[in-house]
Parts: C-alpha cells; sequence; structure tokens
C-alpha cells in the first residue's frame, strides 16, 4: 500500500520550497514573522468591519452625494468617492460583510460536501470509490471558475446562489484531499484495531479516521477562503453577484473599470481591499499548515495522538 | 546553460526589434494626430486626396440587409451602401434624393415618385421604379422576414409601375409619416438583382447605389467599404457633389466601449462612436481629439409604470414618484452634463417636440409624501409605507448589461424613493426572465427606450395594440390604454396638415406627463469621437453617422 502514501500528502503543499525564505537558519526571519503579524492585523480589522461596518464606515453606504461624484481621495473622502457621489471606504468597509461571508460559507458548504464524499470514496473502497471519484473527476476536468460561471448564470444573480457556485466549484479539491487522507489513516494498526473490536463503520469513520484527517483540512480550507473570495469577487465583477443596496468588492471593481482613466480610485480601492485580504488569508494559511500540518512529505501529523 | 542563453539572446533581439516596430508605429500616428492642420480651409485643399478612414463602431451587426433587420447598427452602416428616395433634414423638411419629385393624392393614400434617371446601382443595373417597387413589395411582404422596414411603410398596400421613372406607392390609409419614414436607411434602396443572385446571402452582399460599395467582411473584426467612383447623386443634406472624398471607409467592430476609446487614443482608429460620458468628457478636453453629439430622435429613456397593475394604476401615486426622482441630479452625476435630461416621452429632436413641459415640474418631496398620505399610505415598519397590511413596493425589472447605465439610474432612484417610503425591489435578469414578466406584466416599472423618427413612435409606446400578450413582448410596456387617447394617436398619423398634427402630438405628450404615465429621464445623444485631422463627418436625420464629406487631412 506504499502508493497510497502520496495522495495522502495533498499536492498543494507537496513540493513547496517557501520554508526557505522564511526561515533562516531555522528560525524564522524577522521579515517573515512582520508579514504574518500584519496579515493577523488585516483580517482581525476586516472582521470587526463586518460585524460592525457602522462603527467604522464614516459615511452610510448608500448615501449618494451628487454634489461630490468622483472626488479625489482627500480629507473628508479618505479614499475619493465613486460617481454616485458614495464614500469609497465606507463601501469597503460594508462590503467587507459580503466578501468574508461568501468565502467562509463558500468553503464550509464545498468543503464539506467535498470532505464527505472524498472519506466515503476513500474508506468504502471498490466500486463506490471508483464510481464518487469519477464523479469528481468530472468535476475536475472543468475548470473552477468556469464551472462557477455557469452555475451562477444558470442560478442567476443572488447572493446566495454566488455561494452555491463557488461551494460547488470548490468540492473536488476537497474530496480528493479528503480521501488520500482517509486511504493513509485506514492502513494504519489502529484502525485495524479497531475494526478487529467489532467497532461500526460510521464509528471507525467518524471517531477515529476523521480527527487524523482534520488538520488538512483545516489547512485547506483556510487556503480555500482566500480563492472562494476571489472567486466570489470574479463572479460579481462579471455581474453575477449579489444585486444589493450595498454593493460588494468584485462590482465595486466593475463599476470602477470604466473610469479608470478618469478617476482610479474607484476601481483601485476595492481590488486592493480584495488582494489584500486574499494574500493575508492565504499567508496565515501557510502559517497554520506551518504550525500543525505534516512536515517534509511525511504523514506524521496523523498518528501521533 | 549555453542553450537558454541563446534563447535570452533571442528573447533580447525580439523584444528590441518588436520595441522599434512599435515606436516606429506610434511615433507615426502621433505626428498623423497632432501635425493635423487645425483649419478647416486645410482640410479642404487636401480633401481631394481620399484616404482611408477606419471608424470603430459598437457592435457586430449580423446583416446587412437593411429591408429585413430592426438593429440600429446595421442601419448605421446601411446608410452609407444604401440610398434613399428622399432626404429629410433635421428641421424636418423632407427634400428630393433618388425621387426628384412627387405628388400626394387628394385622399393621401398614394404617393407619385418621379425618379432620377441617371442612378445605378453598385453591380452597374439601373436604377428605376421597378427596383422601388421591387423593394418595398419585399420589406412590407406580411410573409416576410422583415422587422422595421415592415412597420415603416405602415398600411402598404402595393407599388405600381407607371413607366420606367415613375412609381406610385399605395395605402390602406391615410399615412402621413411615409415620406419621413422613406428617408430612413432602413427603407434604402437595395438592387433587385442582388436579391436574385444572393438569396438568401444578400445581407452579407449588400448592392445599393450609395457612396461606398461593399468589398469585405470578417465577422466581428472589421467590414470595408471602398468609394463609389461614378456617385453623382448625393443626399440633400450633403456639402458637396460627385463621389465621396474617402477612398476606402474600414469599419473595426469593437463592441467594448474602454476598447473603442483605447483604440482611438492609440491611433488604431480614425474615429469611434458611442462614447461613454466619462471619456466624452476627458476626449473633448483633449486638443487631439473633437466630439460630436447628435439627439437621437424618438422615444427618449422614460421609466415606465405598468398603468394596469395596482397600485400603480392610481395616478396619484404615480404622481407621487414623479415629485420624488431628482432626474437631473441623477442625469447630471452619471452622464456629467453629456446627456440632457428629458422632459416629454419624445425627443427634442422629434417633429411635434413640446419644449413647454420643460421645467414643468419639480422635486417636491413633500408633494410626492402628501399624495401618498391621501391615497390611505401610511408610514409603517422600517419607515416602509403600508395600506392594509401590505408594504409600498415597486418593482423594477431590466436587463442586464448596464446599458447606457440605466442599472445606476435605477440604484438612485431606489434611494430617493426610500425617502417617501417606498420601497423598489431592482431585478436585473437576463433575456429570458425579463421577456417573462413582460409578456405576463409582472412589473411595475420598467426602463424603455424607442429611437425613431417620427412622433408616430408615440404609437409604437402607448397603443393598446403593442401590448404584450402571453405570448409575445411588444413595445406598450406601460401598458397604457386610454379610448380618447387611442383615437388621438390615430388621428395623429392621418393628419396632413403638418400644423394640426404637430398639435395633436403636443396635446398627447402634455396628457403623458401629466398623468404620469412614463416618468421621461433622458435623451440619447449619440456621439463620435474623432482624431482632429478628420473633417466632415455628418449625421442623418436619425442621426446615423454618413461618411460621404468625410475627408481625411495629412
Amino acid at each position: 500500500m506504499t502508493q497510497m502514501e502520496s495522495p495522502a500528502v495533498p499536492s498543494m503543499w507537496r513540493g513547496r520550497k517557501r520554508k526557505t525564505v522564511r526561515m533562516v537558519n531555522g528560525r524564522r526571519s524577522l521579515f517573515s514573522r512582520l508579514l504574518i503579524a500584519a496579515s493577523g492585523l488585516l483580517l482581525a480589522c476586516l472582521i470587526l468591519f463586518a460585524i460592525a461596518p457602522q462603527w467604522f464606515a464614516p459615511y452610510s453606504p448608500t448615501e449618494m452625494n451628487t454634489s461630490a461624484i468622483l472626488q479625489a481621495p482627500g480629507e473628508s473622502y479618505w479614499l475619493g468617492t465613486d460617481y454616485f457621489g458614495r464614500d469609497i471606504f465606507s463601501l469597503i468597509v460594508f462590503g467587507s460583510r459580503d466578501a468574508l461571508l461568501v468565502g467562509i460559507s463558500a468553503v464550509l458548504l464545498g468543503g464539506s460536501i467535498g470532505a464527505l464524499i472524498g472519506a466515503t470514496a476513500g474508506y468504502a473502497g471498490r466500486m463506490l470509490d471508483s464510481l464518487l471519484m469519477r464523479l469528481i473527476d468530472t468535476l475536475m476536468t472543468i475548470p473552477g471558475i468556469l464551472l462557477a460561471l455557469t452555475i451562477s448564470a444558470v442560478l442567476g444573480p443572488s447572493k446566495f446562489n454566488l455561494i452555491i457556485a463557488v461551494s460547488v466549484s470548490s468540492i473536488p479539491g476537497f474530496a480528493r484531499v479528503l480521501r488520500g487522507q482517509v486511504l493513509a489513516i485506514k492502513s494504519r494498526p489502529f484502525i485495524e484495531a479497531a475494526r478487529a473490536n467489532g467497532t461500526s463503520h460510521f464509528s471507525i469513520l467518524f471517531r477515529h479516521i476523521a480527527p487524523h484527517a482534520l488538520s488538512p483540512f483545516l489547512i485547506m480550507g483556510t487556503m480555500g477562503v482566500g480563492s472562494a473570495i476571489l472567486m466570489g469577487s470574479g463572479l460579481s465583477f462579471l455581474g453575477l453577484g449579489s444585486i444589493s443596496e450595498i454593493p460588494d468588492w468584485g462590482s465595486l471593481l466593475s463599476q470602477g473599470r470604466s473610469y479608470i482613466s478618469v478617476a482610479w480610485w474607484i476601481a483601485t480601492f476595492p481590488g486592493l481591499a480584495i488582494t489584500l485580504l486574499v494574500v493575508s488569508v492565504n499567508l496565515l494559511g501557510d502559517e497554520l499548515q506551518a504550525a500543525v500540518g505534516p512536515r517534509k512529505g511525511s504523514t506524521k501529523g496523523g498518528d501521533s495522538k | 546553460m549555453k542553450r537558454s542563453f541563446i534563447k535570452w539572446k533571442m528573447l533580447v533581439v525580439m523584444t528590441i526589434g518588436l520595441t522599434v516596430i512599435l515606436s516606429g508605429c506610434s511615433a507615426g500616428n502621433t505626428t498623423s494626430s497632432t501635425d493635423k492642420p487645425t483649419t478647416s480651409e486645410a482640410a479642404n485643399a487636401s480633401k481631394e486626396n481620399g484616404g482611408e478612414l477606419t471608424f470603430a463602431l459598437a457592435g457586430s451587426p449580423n446583416t446587412l440587409d437593411v429591408g429585413l433587420t430592426s438593429s440600429d447598427i446595421e442601419f448605421r452602416i446601411g446608410r452609407n451602401i444604401f440610398d434613399s428616395l428622399v432626404g429629410e433634414l433635421p428641421d424636418h423638411t423632407i427634400k428630393p434624393w433618388l425621387a426628384q419629385s412627387w405628388e400626394i393624392s387628394p385622399d393621401q393614400k398614394s404617393y407619385t415618385f418621379k425618379l432620377r434617371q441617371d442612378v445605378t446601382f453598385h453591380d452597374g443595373t439601373p436604377f428605376n421604379a421597378a427596383a422601388v417597387k421591387a423593394n418595398f413589395d419585399r420589406s412590407a411582404d406580411p410573409k416576410g422576414q422583415s422587422v422595421y422596414a415592415k412597420q415603416l411603410l405602415g398600411p402598404y398596400e402595393s407599388s405600381e409601375v407607371i413607366d420606367e421613372f415613375t412609381v406610385k406607392v399605395n395605402f390602406k390609409e391615410a399615412f402621413t409619416p411615409f415620406l419621413s419614414n422613406a428617408a430612413k436607411s432602413t427603407l434604402g434602396i437595395q438592387s433587385p438583382e442582388s436579391f436574385k443572385k444572393y438569396g438568401d446571402k444578400v445581407g452579407q452582399n449588400p448592392v445599393g447605389t450609395g457612396p461606398f460599395k461593399f468589398v469585405s467582411w470578417a465577422p466581428n473584426a472589421e467590414i470595408v467599404l471602398e468609394k463609389n467612383a461614378g456617385y453623382n447623386w448625393p443626399s440633400p443634406a450633403a456639402e458637396h457633389s460627385g463621389p465621396a472624398y474617402l477612398d476606402k471607409l474600414v469599419l473595426k467592430l469593437i463592441s467594448e466601449e474602454a476598447t473603442r476609446v483605447s483604440s482611438l487614443q492609440s491611433g488604431q482608429v480614425l474615429a469611434a462612436e458611442s462614447i461613454p460620458a466619462q471619456n466624452v468628457v476627458a476626449l473633448s478636453k483633449d486638443s487631439r481629439y473633437q466630439v460630436q453629439q447628435v439627439l437621437l430622435p424618438g422615444g427618449t429613456f422614460a421609466l415606465t409604470f405598468n398603468n394596469e397593475k395596482a397600485p400603480w394604476s392610481d395616478v396619484h401615486l404615480r404622481k407621487a414618484v414623479q415629485s420624488a426622482i431628482d432626474v437631473d441630479s441623477i442625469v447630471n452625476s452619471l452622464y456629467l452634463g453629456t446627456f440632457p435630461r428629458a422632459w416629454s416621452a419624445l425627443s427634442p429632436s422629434t417633429l411635434g417636440y413640446d419644449s413647454s413641459l420643460e421645467n414643468g415640474y419639480k422635486v417636491d418631496v413633500e408633494k410626492a409624501n402628501q399624495l401618498l398620505e391621501e391615497a390611505g399610505w401610511k408610514v409603517g415598519a422600517d419607515s416602509i409605507r403600508e395600506k392594509d397590511g401590505k408594504p409600498l413596493t415597486l418593482n423594477y425589472i431590466d436587463l442586464t448589461g448596464n446599458r447606457e447605465k440605466r442599472e445606476d439610474i435605477i440604484k438612485m432612484v431606489q434611494q430617493q424613493l426610500k425617502a417617501i417610503g417606498v420601497k423598489m425591489n431592482i431585478s436585473i435578469t437576463a433575456a429570458g426572465p425579463y421577456v417573462d414578466a413582460l409578456k405576463s406584466g409582472g412589473y411595475d416599472l420598467a426602463g424603455l427606450s424607442f429611437a425613431g423618427g417620427d412622433p408616430d413612435i408615440l404609437r409604437t409606446l402607448f397603443s393598446k395594440a403593442n401590448w404584450s400578450t402571453n405570448e409575445f413582448a411588444n413595445s406598450n410596456f406601460a401598458r397604457f390604454y386610454d379610448p380618447e387617447i387611442e383615437k388621438l394617436l390615430k388621428d395623429a398619423y392621418q393628419e396632413a396638415d403638418q400644423e394640426k398634427r404637430i398639435g395633436i402630438y403636443k396635446e398627447l405628450q402634455q396628457y403623458f406627463v401629466q398623468n404620469a404615465v412614463t416618468i421621461p429621464m433622458y435623451v440619447y445623444p449619440y456621439t463620435v469621437a474623432s482624431s482632429k485631422n478628420v473633417s466632415g463627418i455628418a449625421f442623418d436625420f436619425p442621426g446615423y453617422p454618413v461618411f460621404y464629406d468625410a475627408a481625411i487631412s495629412n
């Protein structure tokens, strides 16, 4: 069963040599620690924004001050105003809720479904495994963004549909990783022992295997939030997001696009917000992986407990 | 290692080469746009030089068969390939073009045209009475595929060839808009020979009598036209005689507006149409470019109530919305002063436009609130008005795409209506659900504009005959019907006396505003931005670009 070891290490961290950048003589460099701290701070800020935007935004996000349209960033409007006369900073603050909501719920939904499919396939093996994994393979042949685009185009623009579209496109990745994890753990002696004890399949899967597969799932989930936010913003950029009174970052970006030569700030700041959020989530995900993830291609993280 | 070095070297060499080529190109273009003479005399002197004009069109046509299609872009191109029987000047007078003169029968039902005798089609066949008959019969054929031309021919009955150069066009009833309609490129005359020769493919092989001949068409890329050297029958609006100045007209098909603007700025095209407001402002300030705008005649863009559906069937409620919407601030913010605000269902460039409607009402939130109170709608939870436990909602439908920033308009309206306790639900969908909503009449408000030359467009917009049914969507989005108004709409298109006709149209326009049947928002200006060395791009009456007088100075 040695060939089963390799899928146990998700491709996303296999072969990454990024640690050499962060590790100087085995110690983490100051720069990398600062970077992590900054990411954490930024994410904390955005979470606060998302929870209580009205505490931080100087203006209402729907207030259209038609006597102050297309104002450059300045004292009264820190990041300028758009062509409705809305304050860009307030819009970003209020938009953070949608960005995080889409990112997190898409991963929770897609991740759980994917994990369930992958774990079932890996544990059951044989026919069910082949069947489920071929299904996943089929989904995988379609690029994630294309899949999400098709789904949300069919379902129509709304926040809920956007979340569904993004989650469906993240299912295959989770399914494959979890299947690999389960396959690797399944062949361990302690599982055999549990089976010999007469423990039910359900119990083995959820009480014995699941805890060991949790950490890669968490890491992948964290990283997934970043890409889900990116994909969600991409879809709403294309007009497939929610049409609420408070626009999300993707639609702000799209609105500002045609004004880029006249008022660069409309598109630039929401774009920057998306970039910074995705980068910080990914950096924190990296950090989480370094802390709890399997090291150097081994699956040691699993059986030490 | 060595191989990669060679690769590098090649890359460097190629980059340098490419840079030289590119800079060569752009240098050439900069000179052509900055070294231009600023005076029109200088432009005149070099007009005979001809040259090639590249023009960026907003979109991609499906056919150039103007007799069958209904799409504006196709009529814009067609205008330069096909000539019409008559021409309409901006003051709405009708002048001879391919017809030298005409007579209208006393019962207003027949038009007898005397045609020019020196006109030939691009394929060499002569233009004559039979050609006119062939075109009109084809477009008016009830079983034919014509969309817009059929409408423009109205109650068409037949055409009779009296002699080689005399044709009589008969209608079933008086139809005053006919001469104005005949001036449009939609009723431009195509070669009957080309119908036979190309059959269904005539839209890809247009043959007319116009100043430019069709050369080639690369789908979604460009359409090339060349000068018709034997041309000597220009439209009454033309400024010179003989063939066009340009040797070649290359129409680049660029749907994306930002790309169109940057193609102009980078010198890939010399002129471009449909320029977004923010770029119009920037380009007008730039000394290297000029911007031309024409207000399209016909219907303005209006927020159109579903006048049939409660509660908005109540005129007081509609008037409350009319008083609450600050049209000026919306139009000025979104179009930065490039689109005029509309006051009537008709555009100012249309015959019979009632300018007395301008500034006829003001934003008055207090009055709006009062009207709603009186109608029994009281402020309830979340400051939304209620009556009998039902909230006061206004459901708006539109297509996705934010055409002419209409989605942005409605977002601003939504905020303004919140102030009077009206909750606006916006549903921006793809064509399928949108058309379904139109068919079933399940909306309260919809955005609608309908360009057209003649004020008879009001019949398109408000006649019962044009209501949507459950089978298909039609043009009376207002689902408006009033027997008296219906009669006026009919009288107006049959009235031969222009003064009386204008009088009826003014009455109608007043009615539609007073009863807040629709809320006119903006008048659409067709814009062309061009490099300063391009001169003479003109516009025919419905507002299509005409390149006959266009010239490029060096």
